[in-house]
C-alpha cells in the first residue's frame, strides 16, 4: 500500500485513442486505402471485418473526422447493434439522423453501426434497404467480426477491409507509449504478459495495463498476473473436476453460478474450458476428442436458443472422459 | 359471499347455453318431436357432462313445466299412487306442456319394490315425455329398459369447452383468476364441468388458488417425465407433448433438470447429446419463426430422451423442480447495478454494453478512480459497487 498509485482522471482507452491516421499503429494496409478514399472527399459504404479490438471503431472515428472536420459530431451516428432493440429501433434512429443533410462540405454524413453480425438475416435485409435509401445522404460504416455472418447483397454493396490482430510489436509499441506518457516503470517481463493476456485485443491491453496501473506505477510481471487471475473467469477447473470425477449435478451448479456470478457468456465459458483441457490429466487421445466436441458445441451455441443447456451436453462428455470414454 | 352454489347459478336455461353437446340436443329435440314414437329417452354421460341442465333446457325451450320425480318416489305404493301417477296422466295445472325428469336412475334395482318394473310400467302408462339420466346406461340391470327408450349420449366436456365456461363464469363473478389457473382446472375436471365450477369457487372461497393449478400441472409433468425416463422408446411418446396442456419451454427446464437424477454415465450424455438437439431446433424457430421445427423438438425431447437409455426403468422418483430460472432471475436482479455501469461506460467508449460487461473485471479497477466515475456520471450507489467489488477481488493477494 506505500507505494506510489497512478492517479489518471481519464480513461486510457480514449486517451490513447488515435486521432489521426498517422497516430494508428499497425493495420498498414488499411490505412493507406483508407487515406487515399478519404482524399477522394468521396467514400462507399464500409465493411470492416475483424477481431475485436484491432481499430475498426478508432478508424471510423478517424474517417468521419478528416471529412467534417470540426462538425464531425453533427454528421457522425453510432450504433451498436447489439445493445439497440431491434432492427425497427436502428431503422428510426437512421431515419431520423438522415432527414437533414449534411452542412459541412462533404455531402453526407457517417453512420458507423458496430456488431452488424448480431442483427438477423431478416434483419440485414431491412438493413439493406435503409442503406439503398440513404444513400444520397449518408455512408454506412459497418464493423463486424466474421464477414460469413453478414449477407450476401450487403457485402456486395460494401468495400471491404479486414483487420488483423496487431503484432506483438505493435502491441510493445502501444505499451511503451503509454508507460512513458504516464510514467510507468515496467518490466520486460511484464510487457510479455500483458501481450500474452491481451489475445492481440488492444483495448483489453489497455485496460489491463490501466487496471494494473492502479494499484500501483511499478508495473511487474507479477502484479499483471494478479490483475489477470482476478478478471479471468474463476474456477473453471473445479467444474471440469467435477464433471471428470462423475458428478454431473455439482459440476452444472458450479458452472451456473459462475456464469451467473460473474456474468460470463456461453461463449467466453467454452474459451476458457478449451483453455484448461490441456491441462487436465487425461490421455492425450481424450483431449483432442474434448476438442472435437468443444468446437462441435460453440457452433451450436450459435444455433440453438439456450446456452446453458449446450454447455451442459459438453459438461456430459466430460463426465465420460472421467471413465475413460469418448461421448461419440 | 355466494349465496348460492356457481354450479346452480350458472346452469344453462337454453339449449343455446349448453356447450359442447350439440349432437345431444339435435337427438333431443327429434325425440319430442317425434313424441310418443318412444314414450321416454336415456340422458347418459359422465358426471357433469350437462344431463339434468339439458333436460331444464329442453322445458325451458318447450315451455313446458318440468316435474321432477325421485327414485324414491316409487317406493311404495301410496306414494306412487299419490304423486306419479297424477303426473304422468293429469295435464299441468297451468295448462302448460309437462316433461318428466327422473334423475339418476343409475341407484334403481331391479329386485326392489318401486324399482325398475315401475318404472317400466310408468313409461307404458305416460301421457308426456319422460327423460331419465344416467352414468352407465350399458349396466345389465336396463337392457329391457333401453329397448323401450331412446338412448341419448353426452361426451365428456373437452378442457376448452370447460376452459370457455370458467371463463365466462369468471368474468361473470368479477373473480381474477388468470388463465393459467383456469385451465388447469379445466384440465383437471376430466370433462366434469360441475366439478370445474365447484373448483372454481373454491378459489372464491379460499386463498389457495396457486394450489389447485399447481398441484395438478405438477402432476401432469411428473406424468410426462416418467414417461419420458421409464418407458422404452415407443410411438405414443412422440404425442405425448399434445396430452398436457403445458408449455413446452417450461417442459424443457423439467427435463434437464432431472436428466442426471435418472441417468448416468453413457445415458447422460446421450440423453443430452439430445436435449442439445431439441435446443438447437428451437434456436431455429426463434431465428426463422419457422414453426414446423416444433415437430423435432419434440421428437428430441420425448423420444430422442427415452431412447437414451439401455433398459426400461422402474420405481418411483421424486422430481426435482427446475430451479434455473429461478437462479437467473436472481442473478439478473444482483446483476442490474452491474450493467447500468456497463453501459455507461460502453457509451463513453464506442462499445456494446456486451463487451463492457465481458471485461467488467477490469473495467471495475479503472472507474474506481473517482475522477473517471463522475466523468461517467456514475451514480453513488454504483461507485460504491465497484469499491466493494475490487476490495472483495483478491486485493489480499494484491497488495502483498
Amino acid at each position: 500500500m506505500t507505494e506510489k498509485k497512478v492517479v489518471s482522471s481519464e480513461i486510457w482507452t480514449e486517451k490513447y485513442r488515435p486521432k489521426s491516421f498517422d497516430e494508428v499503429v499497425g493495420q498498414d494496409e488499411i490505412v493507406k486505402r483508407l487515406k487515399s478514399l478519404v482524399k477522394s472527399m468521396n467514400i462507399p459504404h464500409l465493411l470492416f471485418v475483424g477481431p475485436p479490438g484491432t481499430g475498426k471503431s478508432t478508424l471510423a472515428l478517424i474517417i468521419v473526422k478528416e471529412l467534417h472536420g470540426d462538425a464531425w459530431r453533427e454528421n457522425y451516428l453510432e450504433l451498436n447493434a447489439s445493445d439497440e432493440r431491434g432492427i425497427d429501433v436502428i431503422r428510426q434512429k437512421v431515419k431520423d439522423f438522415a432527414r437533414t443533410r449534411s452542412l459541412s462540405k462533404v455531402p453526407f454524413k457517417v453512420i458507423f453501426l458496430d456488431e452488424a453480425d448480431a442483427l438477423t438475416r431478416e434483419a440485414q435485409q431491412a438493413l439493406r434497404r435503409t442503406m439503398e435509401n440513404f444513400t444520397q445522404t449518408c455512408r454506412f460504416i459497418l464493423s463486424c467480426n466474421y464477414s460469413s455472418k453478414i449477407i450476401d447483397p450487403i457485402q456486395s454493396r460494401c468495400a471491404i477491409f479486414r483487420f488483423r490482430l496487431l503484432s506483438k510489436k505493435d502491441m510493445e509499441k502501444i505499451i511503451q507509449r503509454i508507460a512513458k506518457a504516464e510514467k510507468l516503470e515496467i518490466t520486460d517481463e511484464a510487457v510479455e504478459a500483458l501481450y500474452e493476456a491481451s489475445e492481440g485485443d488492444c483495448r483489453r491491453l489497455i485496460n489491463l495495463l490501466q487496471a494494473t496501473a492502479s494499484i500501483s506505477s511499478k508495473i511487474t510481471k507479477e502484479l499483471v498476473e494478479t490483475i489477470v487471475s482476478v478478471a479471468k473467469p474463476s474456477d473453471v477447473r473445479v467444474v471440469l473436476d467435477y464433471a471428470l470425477s462423475g458428478d454431473f449435478e455439482k459440476a452444472r451448479e458450479k458452472l451456473l453460478d459462475i456464469m451467473l456470478k460473474e456474468g460470463i457468456s456461453g461463449l467466453d465459458m467454452i474459451k476458457a474450458i478449451q483453455k484448461e483441457v490441456w491441462h487436465l490429466s487425461i490421455e492425450p487421445e481424450l483431449k483432442i476428442k474434448l476438442m472435437e466436441k468443444i468446437g462441435e458445441i460453440e457452433f451450436r451455441l450459435v444455433e440453438g436458443s439456450d446456452e446453458f443447456i449446450q454447455l451442459e451436453v459438453l459438461l456430459a462428455s466430460f463426465v465420460l472422459a472421467g471413465i475413460g470414454k469418448s461421448s461419440d | 359471499m355466494v349465496s348460492q352454489p356457481l354450479c346452480e347459478k350458472y346452469r344453462p336455461k337454453r339449449f343455446a347455453e349448453i356447450l359442447g353437446q350439440d349432437l345431444a340436443i339435435e337427438k333431443l329435440k327429434t325425440f319430442v318431436k317425434r313424441f310418443p314414437a318412444k314414450k321416454a329417452a336415456i340422458l347418459y354421460g359422465p358426471a357433469g357432462s350437462g344431463k339434468t341442465s339439458l333436460a331444464y333446457a329442453l322445458a325451458n325451450e318447450l315451455n313446458a313445466e318440468l316435474l321432477e320425480l325421485n327414485a324414491s318416489d316409487f317406493r311404495d305404493k301410496q306414494s306412487f299412487d299419490r304423486i306419479v301417477r297424477p303426473a304422468i296422466q293429469q295435464a299441468s295445472l297451468f295448462g302448460k306442456n309437462k316433461i318428466i325428469l327422473i334423475d339418476e336412475i343409475d341407484g334403481l334395482t331391479a329386485q326392489d319394490r318401486g324399482g325398475l318394473a315401475e318404472l317400466l310400467s310408468l313409461i307404458e302408462k305416460t301421457n308426456y315425455p319422460i327423460l331419465l339420466t344416467a352414468n352407465d346406461v350399458w349396466d345389465r340391470k336396463f337392457n329391457l329398459l333401453r329397448k323401450k327408450a331412446e338412448l341419448i349420449e353426452l361426451k365428456p366436456l373437452g378442457y376448452r369447452t370447460i376452459f370457455r365456461l370458467l371463463k365466462y363464469i369468471a368474468s361473470k363473478e368479477g373473480i381474477k383468476a388468470n388463465d393459467d389457473i383456469l385451465k388447469a382446472i379445466a384440465i383437471k375436471a376430466r370433462g366434469d364441468a360441475r366439478a370445474a365450477i365447484n373448483d372454481l369457487q373454491s378459489i372464491l372461497e379460499t386463498t389457495a388458488v396457486e394450489d389447485i393449478a399447481e398441484r395438478d400441472k405438477q402432476e401432469q409433468v411428473f406424468n410426462i417425465l416418467r414417461q419420458i425416463f421409464h418407458s422404452k422408446p415407443n410411438n405414443y411418446l412422440l404425442r405425448l407433448m399434445e396430452t398436457a396442456d403445458i408449455n413446452l419451454d417450461e417442459l424443457f427446464l423439467w427435463i434437464e433438470e432431472n436428466i442426471p437424477t435418472e441417468y448416468e454415465g453413457e445415458e447422460l450424455a446421450k440423453a443430452f447429446e439430445m436435449l442439445s438437439k431439441a435446443d438447437i431446433f428451437r434456436g431455429r424457430i426463434i431465428r426463422w419463426q419457422y414453426w414446423r421445427f416444433m415437430v423435432y423438438e419434440n421428437i428430441f425431447l420425448s423420444y430422442g430422451i427415452a431412447a437414451a437409455k439401455t433398459r426400461a426403468k422402474h420405481g418411483f422418483t421424486a422430481y426435482k423442480r427446475p430451479t434455473r430460472i429461478l437462479k437467473i432471475w436472481l442473478a439478473n436482479q444482483k446483476n442490474a447495478v452491474r450493467k447500468s455501469i456497463a453501459s455507461k461506460y460502453a457509451a463513453y467508449c464506442h462499445i456494446s454494453t456486451k463487451k463492457a460487461l465481458r471485461d467488467f473485471y477490469l473495467i471495475a479497477f479503472i472507474l474506481t478512480n473517482k475522477e473517471i466515475a463522475e466523468k461517467l456520471g456514475l451514480e453513488e450507489n454504483e461507485q460504491e459497487f465497484l469499491r466493494e467489488l475490487v476490495k472483495k477481488s483478491p486485493k489480499s493477494k494484491i497488495t502483498k
